[in-house]
């Protein structure tokens, strides 16, 4: 796999932060999901959120994006406001389908009643491949292509903080890895929150594994692996940690 | 032997009490409209047993399209209908095969009504104004032929269908005048409300002569016995209610308890002397003048001889 | 081409089954004429046919715009503003409840019996349809646009996101739901206009139909619900197209 031919990695953004997440706790009626969950994303780099299926890792991601309220604090660690800070990037692609694919990446200044930079919409675009797709409806394009074009809108919106919710599951198997070579390298130097199911997905391209296990979810262990992202899955190393992060999830004796 | 006698009587006797008696026969009146006190010599005719002294079991329906009733006649699917000689002589232009046999209301109801106290005074005041009238399919031609000796035309005034709420068009001020007002009603319901209403009588105003209730039957049917019958217990009725018109509006009362109250208190006063006294009877002239009337005003195209279409039921010589 | 075909022989088909069912019932001409008698009054009496018929087509066009509109508006209020729902729905579903024959001689009082109390009346029998049908598609937006539009104006204030959120994202994706309650508007249009010029008129295939019947010229009164039929489908066909135009990016099985 690799990088992408003509591209060259995203510089580091300026103003970047980590997160403090304190004592979060989420609950739907009785149902208990986040209980006094506390974790520290450091600022820059790519951190995933590794559980089974249905054990809260959205739930996480849509409590620190704002989305849902709840008992608990987070902070981004130089200390200012995070709105207008994030960019989020869901399990489907979110592209409006009445929009083009230029207009999609540009949803962000339309919403907030900007100006529409269309020269660096379309220079986001060409950075994902896709600047012969700008005035394509999102129908006309495949699944991977969607997702590029959600990241070319995650990137048009700059922000130091990225939050990712299973972004490459609805893709197949060879675009997600394209896909996942490709987001690591434009979201490099960036603070990256990627929730994910899948332990291979977390070794080719965070630089810390946070494992949730349990009912009501907490974190069981922290994986660091070292390297480049994306990273080789072919070497002992990294087998070595899919061995741990099975085990962490109590999918090993 | 002595035995089997009385056990034959006995039986005889039986079968005799099993015998029906003479059972009266079915008859099915569709009405005009809903029950009110134009209908009132059919009633009366049923409280005082009329219909069942001359063997007959009679139902009333009442539609909800006045112009229903004589369809079904026409296509016997009912076999007698309340209906009007005006829109008869349309009917059967139209080629429905229908007859009148019978006449239940002598003199037109038909009146072009306005505010009393508002500014037609007479009928050439019309000229520029808004006339109000209910789908009955010639008013046209009674308007034109009102209007005419006073110098105007249909294109004088503007015609606006208001359905069947003539009154309140009027003392709402929608329109100027109604025209299709039956006199003994909807005069009295605008004076019940305080909009007294004044009338300009059709008859009086260059209008032919007619009867507005009539009973019709299909063509073939005009010698079915029992229409003779129903006529005869009609005119029964009519003469009870001349002689006795108080006991009679308690008669239809009773038939019709929903209808006590002032306005149809006041309407059955009112129709009391247009009643058929001789519902059977037929004014040969009458028809053909009014015949005359349409085919002039342009409403039918040939007046048809008037035996076509109208016959005494039960007249004994055939004719 | 093969589509015109086909619609003029489906009308040739459905013709002749009418007139053979006239032959063979020997239905009296006064309750069904038969198709070749319509259409030979339909020649006849065109002039006064389509005169009526620019009457109710009129009433019909504005009623629909009309009613459109404000079921359009009424629609976002009622999801935008909670005071505005708590009212907004029960009288929502009374309008439709209400059977309109109740209500035109009312509008037929207040509006006169010219154009307005008919388009009144439209309007009224079309706000149901177009309203619920927009607002279950405003409910219905996908969570994940929604999700997505929120965090990208978290800066603005909550009154201009949520503005914001109803003009870019809402509105749009209700579109298509929108549609929907369009087609049945337009499928029901014509009664309520019809019904109105029933209560009170002057002009009108309504109007038209009324007259005929009294004076019995059945073949006038099928030859008018023919034209008005015909106008209907005609109506709705090019809202159809219209509404396939305007939203190109909705999958419709109808489209070539």
């Amino acid at each position: 796999m690799g990088v992408l031919p003509g591209t060259s990695p995203e510089a580091s953004a300026e103003g970047g932060f980590g997160l403090a997440l304190r004592g979060l706790s989420v609950a739907y009626g009785a149902r208990t999901i986040l209980r006094d969950l506390s974790l520290d994303v450091p600022a820059g780099s790519t951190t995933c959120l590794l559980g089974p299926s249905g054990i809260g890792k959205s739930t996480l991601l849509r409590r620190v994006a704002g989305l849902i309220d709840g008992p608990g604090t987070v902070q981004a660690t130089d200390g200012r406001p995070l709105a207008g800070r994030v960019a989020l990037m869901g399990q489907g692609d979110g592209l409006l389908p009445w929009l083009d694919a230029l207009d999609n990446v540009l949803l962000g200044s339309r919403l907030r009643g900007e100006r529409a930079d269309r020269d660096r919409g379309l220079a986001m675009l060409a950075r994902v491949g896709l600047a012969d797709a700008a005035e394509s409806r999102p129908a006309t394009l495949s699944g991977g292509m969607r997702q590029r074009v959600a990241l070319a809108r995650t990137l048009m919106e700059d922000c130091p903080l990225v939050l990712m919710d299973e972004p490459f599951s609805a893709v197949d198997a060879l675009t997600r890895l394209r896909l996942q070579d490709l987001a690591a390298e434009m979201l490099a130097g960036r603070t990256v929150l990627m929730v994910t199911h899948d332990p291979w997905e977390a070794i080719r391209i965070s630089h810390a594994i946070t494992v949730m296990t349990g009912d009501p979810a907490t974190i069981s262990r922290t994986l660091k692996p070292d390297g480049q992202t994306p990273r080789a899955i072919d070497t002992d190393s990294a087998r070595d940690h899919w061995r741990q992060l099975m085990e962490a999830l109590g999918e090993m004796a | 032997m002595k035995k089997i006698l009385p056990l034959m009587l006995s039986a005889l006797l039986l079968t005799a009490t099993a015998l029906p008696v003479r059972a009266a026969d079915k008859l099915t009146v569709l009405l005009d409209w809903f029950v009110n006190p134009d209908h009132g010599p059919l009633y009366v005719a049923q409280q005082i047993g009329a219909f069942e002294r001359h063997d007959l079991e009679v139902t009333f329906i009442a539609p909800a399209d006045p112009n229903d009733p004589p369809k079904l006649v026409a296509a016997k699917q009912a076999e007698l209908a309340i209906s009007y000689q005006p829109q008869l002589h349309i009917q059967v232009a139209q080629g429905l095969p229908l007859r009148r046999i019978g006449t239940l209301v002598a003199t037109p109801l038909n009146s072009l009504v306005v505010l009393a106290d508002g500014p037609i005074r007479t009928l050439a005041d019309l000229k520029g104004k808004r006339i109000g009238f209910s789908v009955g399919g010639f008013e046209d031609a009674i308007l034109n032929a009102m209007l005419a000796p006073h110098g105007l035309s249909l294109s004088d005034v503007e015609l606006i269908n208001v359905n069947f709420s003539l009154s309140p068009a009027l003392y709402a001020g929608q329109v100027d005048a109604v025209i299709g007002a039956f006199r003994n009603f909807e005069l009295n319901q605008m004076d019940i409300v305080g909009k007294p209403g004044r009338a300009f009588f059709v008859e009086a105003e260059g209008v032919p002569a007619y009867d507005e209730l009539i009973v019709i039957s299909h063509r073939d049917t005009v010698d079915d016995p029992r229409f003779v019958r129903f006529l005869a217990a009609i005119e029964e009725a009519v003469q009870y209610m001349v002689n006795d018109p108080k006991g009679a509006w308690e008669l239809f009362l009773a038939a019709n308890p929903d209808l006590d109250d002032e306005l149809n208190r006041r309407a059955w006063r009112d129709t009391l002397p247009r009643f058929a006294l001789r519902p059977a009877a037929l004014d040969h002239g009458r028809y053909a003048r009014f015949a005359a009337f349409l085919e002039a005003q342009g409403l039918i195209d040939k007046a048809a001889p008037v035996s076509d279409y109208a016959v005494e039921a039960g007249r004994q010589d055939g004719r | 081409m093969s589509r015109l075909l086909t619609a003029v022989v489906t009308t040739f088909v459905l013709l002749g089954l009418w007139q053979g069912y006239v032959w063979l019932s020997g239905i009296e001409p006064f309750l069904l004429p038969g198709p070749i008698a319509v259409i030979e009054t339909l020649i006849a009496r065109h002039e006064l046919i389509l005169r009526h018929l620019g009457t109710t087509a009129q009433e019909i066009v504005l009623g629909l715009l009309i009613g459109t509109t404000l079921g359009i508006a009424a629609a976002i209020l009622i999801h935008a503003i909670p005071a505005a729902r708590r009212i907004g729905l029960p009288l929502l579903v009374i309008s439709q409840a209400v059977p309109v024959f109740a209500l035109a001689p009312l509008l037929v009082l207040w509006l006169g019996y010219g154009l307005w109390s008919k388009v009144a009346m439209a309007v009224l029998i079309i706000f149901f349809p177009v309203t619920t049908a927009f607002l279950d598609g405003l409910r219905r937006t996908e969570p994940g646009m929604l999700d997505l539009a929120s965090i990208m104006s978290a800066t603005l204030s909550p009154f201009r996101r949520t503005v914001a959120l109803m003009l870019h994202v809402r509105i749009p994706a209700a579109l298509p739901a929108l549609a929907s309650g369009l087609r049945v508007a337009t499928g029901v249009a014509p009664i309520g206009a019809v019904v109105g010029e029933w209560v009170g008129s002057s002009a009108g295939l309504g109007y038209l139909m009324l007259h005929a019947n009294g004076r019995m010229q059945i073949d006038l009164l099928f030859a008018a619900l023919f034209v008005l039929a015909l106008f209907s489908v005609l109506l709705w066909l090019s809202v159809d197209a219209l509404l396939r135009r305007a939203l190109p990016w909705q999958p419709d099985s109808f489209a070539r």
